[in-house]
Formats: structure tokens, C-alpha cells, sequence
């Protein structure tokens, strides 16, 4: 049962753009070694994915003050955008 | 129709009966009573959509005895199973008029972004995710991009809870949106993925497609496309399919493995 | 056991959005966007969305209250508008008329808000009339 709904939430994420944060074990109490092992191995897999991509969304904005990706952000310097802020009536 | 509705009410076998008339202009869900059953005359199909079934959640809240007909199109059918299966509804004190409209393109039907689909525009299109994308259409982005697409898409959001309250299988008097720990108050956006994902995952289960919460979102989140993929990934991963079977009860996913019995203590006998 | 849908325009802001109320036995239970409304085509803010507390709340003010040695005190029409009339007089004789401002807002109408500036002009003789926009 806890297999399904970590599969689940693990397929969601995966779908959003978040994959591979998200890892199911079972380790006894009396399995130290399995756990030491385990988080380390997990700690590195994250490390090598690199720093958490929501945290670059608190600091690239563009003129208008919607958030693109950096990546994005390049192809569409060239294209004014205009908005217009209205204020509230 | 006409004629099948109006035998309902003088027979008694409805007390009140939701349709649509048009009013000024505009085809608004109504409620027709055996008093004025000459209004009946003017019971329409209708091209818009509301969540009729959502109303008969409130009548039965009021008045637990009153029994409801509605004209129910295969959204509002499906709404009504997922209902019944959670208790918000008397399957008994209900009665459809059914008109069927999905997947047909063919025959009149309401104004389903399934079936009359908006082309998004340039901008969306390069940095944002298109609504009538199918979910493995979203497989040709790699997971950098898709999440930087889904991020500019839930960004927009202005936190008008259109799609909860609209939603015609949201029903939970707190919501877990609403709770002031759980969810920051006063800033915009909120707290993203994470408060579209809460929902997504909320809907696991209850979601039926009808795309209300889409047509509902002032600013064209692509909900339908995502509760669409979180449905998909229940049918494969729980064997369940949400609003098909009335009987069909959510805790049949735990399996034959767990029984709620408590076990008799064994005597140690080795 | 009345069930009506009453079609309404959201009384917040200037934009005007169209929407339904469900009155079920006389009271406003709920409120839904109207779907072929041209203004919001079935899409409200979250304001649009609670009208329906906004009508039923306790909370709302059903007589003029008088402030009296720092407590509100419910009082009636006429005197209101009379200790009102007679407060203005005295700081614009203390103060002069420039002393007064006047606040007018998208929630009244367009017919309202000109009679709100012709008081201040005509009957006060001030020239500080604003709006609740550009604050």
C-alpha cells in the first residue's frame, strides 16, 4: 500500500519535472549499516542533481514580474512583452 | 423530455427537478417545482455547464429528505457516482435525466474544453504548458523544462479557489487549502507546486474530468490536463478507475491483506 | 423549499462580473460565476467568490452607529445625518473648507460618485475629492 502511494506521489513528480527526489526503504532499527548506506547513497544521487531548481525561481524574473527559467528566459529577450498593471478599482 | 420531467412532478417522484431556462439571455441552472409546472415548457439543454450536482449537495445539506431530479450530462453522471461513493448523496433521493455528450463532436453539447479545444497562444506555447495537451504530450520535454513550464503556469495563480469551489466532488467543510498553518496567508502566488500539487493529489481518487476547474481558473492553468495525468496514474498504479462504478468503493484498493479484525491471541505453542 | 438562481453583477470593484447567487428558502447559500456572462465568461477573483458571506454576516453594519464617550451607540437616520451635518459645519468654520476631503469609489455608482464631487465643490467648497483607485 505505501509501495502504491510512493510510486504515485514519485510519478507526479516526475511528470512536473522533479524526478528522482523521492525514495522508499525499508530498514529495520537494528540495521544501522543499511541505513548509513542508504543515506549516503541517496545524499550523493541528490547532490549530483543539483541545487534544488525551485530556489532559481525566487530569482530570475523578467520585466513584468512573471518568473521564466533562465533557460527560457534567453530565447525571449528579444520580444518586448507588454502588460498592462491594472490597479485595483 | 419536457414531457418525461413533468410526469416526474405531478407523480411525485421528484420534488424539484434542476434544469436550465433561459433567463434574460442566459442559460442559467434552474429549479422547477410541481407549483409552476407550466415553466417546465421552457426546460432547455443548455450549452453551459454548471455543477448541478454540487446544488443538490446543498438542497440535500438543507433538506435530507427532499428528493432531487437533475439533468445530468455524462460529467454530471459521473460527479454523481463519485458522490454517492462518498456519502454526499442519497443515491435513492436522486433521479437523472441523462444527455450524453462525451466524446461526441458530433451531437450538441456543452461548452467542454475537451471538446471544442482553444489553441494557446505564442508566448504560452514557448514557455508554458498548452491546455489541450494530452499528458504524453509532455513526455518531449526533458525534466528541467517541464518543471520550468509548470512553474510559469502555477505562478500565474491568484489564489481565487475557483477550482476548489467549483468542483463539483469537493466537499470537505475544512479544506486542507484554507488552513492558515498549512498554507501562507497574504502573499501571491502561494507556496508553488506545492498548493497545485495538494489539490492534484486531493483529487486522487475523486476527480471525473469534467474541466469546470479549468473553465473556472481566470488565468488558464492547465488543471484538467494535470488531474487528467494524476487520474491516469491511479488507474495504473491502484487499479482504480474513479466515477465509473457507483458500488465501487475506494477501500477495495487496500487489497484482500489487510482485514480490520482484531487477530485472536495464539497460544505459544512450540 | 425554494431553490432560485438569482443572476447579480459582483458589487466589488469596477470590473463587474457576472454572477449567480443560489438562494435556497430565502437566503443566499452560495455564489458561481455565470458562464456566458460577457465580462468574466464563468471566472470570478476570490472576492466574487465569498459575496455570499459578505450578505450574511454578522458582521454587518444594520443601523448608524454613534461613537459616545469611546463606545458605539445605535441610533437612527435622521439624528446620524444631523450630528454629521452638524460636525462639518463646525471644522470647516474652525478650519476652513479645505479642511474636508472626499473619498468616492468603484462600489457606488457613476451617478453617485458625480454627486459626491458636486457636494464637495458646490456645498463645502473644497477641490479634494480622490478615489479609492489611486490609493
Amino acid at each position: 500500500m505505501t509501495v502504491k502511494r510512493i510510486t504515485f506521489v514519485q510519478e507526479l513528480l516526475a511528470f512536473m519535472g522533479l524526478e528522482g527526489r523521492l525514495h522508499l526503504e525499508w530498514i529495520s532499527s537494528a540495521e544501522a549499516q543499511k541505513f548509513v548506506r542508504v543515506i549516503t547513497d541517496f545524499t550523493e544521487k541528490i547532490r549530483m542533481l543539483g541545487p534544488n531548481p525551485l530556489a532559481a525561481f525566487s530569482e530570475t524574473r523578467n520585466a513584468s514580474g512573471l518568473k521564466i527559467a533562465a533557460g527560457l528566459r534567453k530565447r525571449h529577450q528579444n520580444q518586448p512583452l507588454r502588460m498592462q498593471a491594472t490597479h485595483c478599482l | 423530455m419536457i414531457a418525461k420531467v413533468k410526469r416526474w412532478l405531478e407523480e411525485g417522484t421528484v420534488d424539484l427537478f434542476i434544469g436550465y431556462k433561459m433567463v434574460m439571455g442566459h442559460p442559467l441552472p434552474y429549479c422547477f417545482v410541481k407549483d409552476k409546472i407550466e415553466a417546465v415548457n421552457d426546460l432547455i439543454v443548455g450549452t453551459s455547464r454548471y455543477a448541478l450536482e454540487k446544488i443538490a449537495t446543498h438542497i440535500s445539506a438543507a433538506r435530507p429528505d427532499i428528493k432531487i431530479g437533475m439533468l445530468a450530462r455524462d460529467c454530471n453522471q459521473r460527479a454523481l457516482s463519485v458522490l454517492f461513493i462518498w456519502n454526499q448523496l442519497n443515491p435513492e433521493q436522486i433521479r437523472t435525466v441523462n444527455v450524453n455528450c462525451c466524446p461526441s463532436n458530433l451531437k450538441e453539447h456543452g461548452d467542454c474544453s475537451y471538446l471544442e479545444p482553444q489553441t494557446a497562444g505564442l508566448f504560452k506555447q514557448q514557455v508554458g504548458v498548452n491546455n489541450t495537451d494530452r499528458p504524453e504530450d509532455l513526455e518531449k520535454y526533458d525534466q528541467p523544462e517541464r518543471l520550468s513550464r509548470w512553474m510559469y503556469e502555477f505562478q500565474k495563480c491568484i489564489k481565487c479557489y475557483g477550482c476548489r469551489n467549483i468542483c463539483p466532488v469537493c466537499f470537505c467543510r475544512e479544506c486542507s487549502l484554507e488552513h492558515p498553518e498549512l498554507v501562507a496567508t497574504g502573499t501571491l502566488p502561494p507556496d508553488i507546486p506545492i498548493f497545485h500539487l495538494v489539490r492534484a493529489v486531493h483529487m486522487a481518487g475523486r476527480c471525473i474530468d469534467c474541466g469546470l476547474c479549468e473553465d473556472a481558473c481566470p488565468v488558464d492553468i492547465p488543471l484538467r490536463l494535470l488531474y487528467r495525468k494524476v487520474n491516469e496514474i491511479v488507474v495504473n498504479v491502484f487499479d482504480y478507475e474513479t466515477g465509473s462504478n457507483a458500488a465501487q468503493s475506494p477501500f477495495s484498493i487496500l487489497g484482500d491483506q489487510v482485514t480490520l479484525e482484531p487477530k485472536p491471541l495464539q497460544a505459544i505453542e512450540n | 423549499m425554494e431553490v432560485k438562481f438569482i443572476p447579480s453583477i459582483c458589487s466589488y470593484c469596477g470590473t463587474g462580473c457576472g454572477v449567480l447567487f443560489e438562494v435556497i428558502d430565502g437566503k443566499i447559500n452560495s455564489t458561481l460565476p455565470m458562464k456566458t456572462h460577457p465580462v468574466n465568461a464563468g471566472k470570478l477573483c476570490i472576492k466574487g467568490w465569498n459575496l455570499h458571506e459578505h450578505v450574511n454576516s454578522f458582521m454587518r453594519l444594520k443601523q448608524p452607529l454613534v461613537k459616545t464617550f469611546g463606545r458605539f451607540i445605535k441610533t437612527d437616520w435622521d439624528e446620524a445625518i444631523r450630528l454629521t451635518a452638524d460636525r462639518f459645519r463646525e471644522i470647516i468654520e474652525k478650519y476652513g473648507p479645505d479642511a474636508v476631503g472626499i473619498l468616492v469609489s468603484a462600489k457606488i455608482t457613476n451617478e453617485e460618485n458625480y454627486l459626491a464631487q458636486k457636494f464637495a465643490r458646490a456645498v463645502i467648497g473644497t477641490n479634494n475629492v480622490d478615489h479609492c483607485a489611486r490609493l
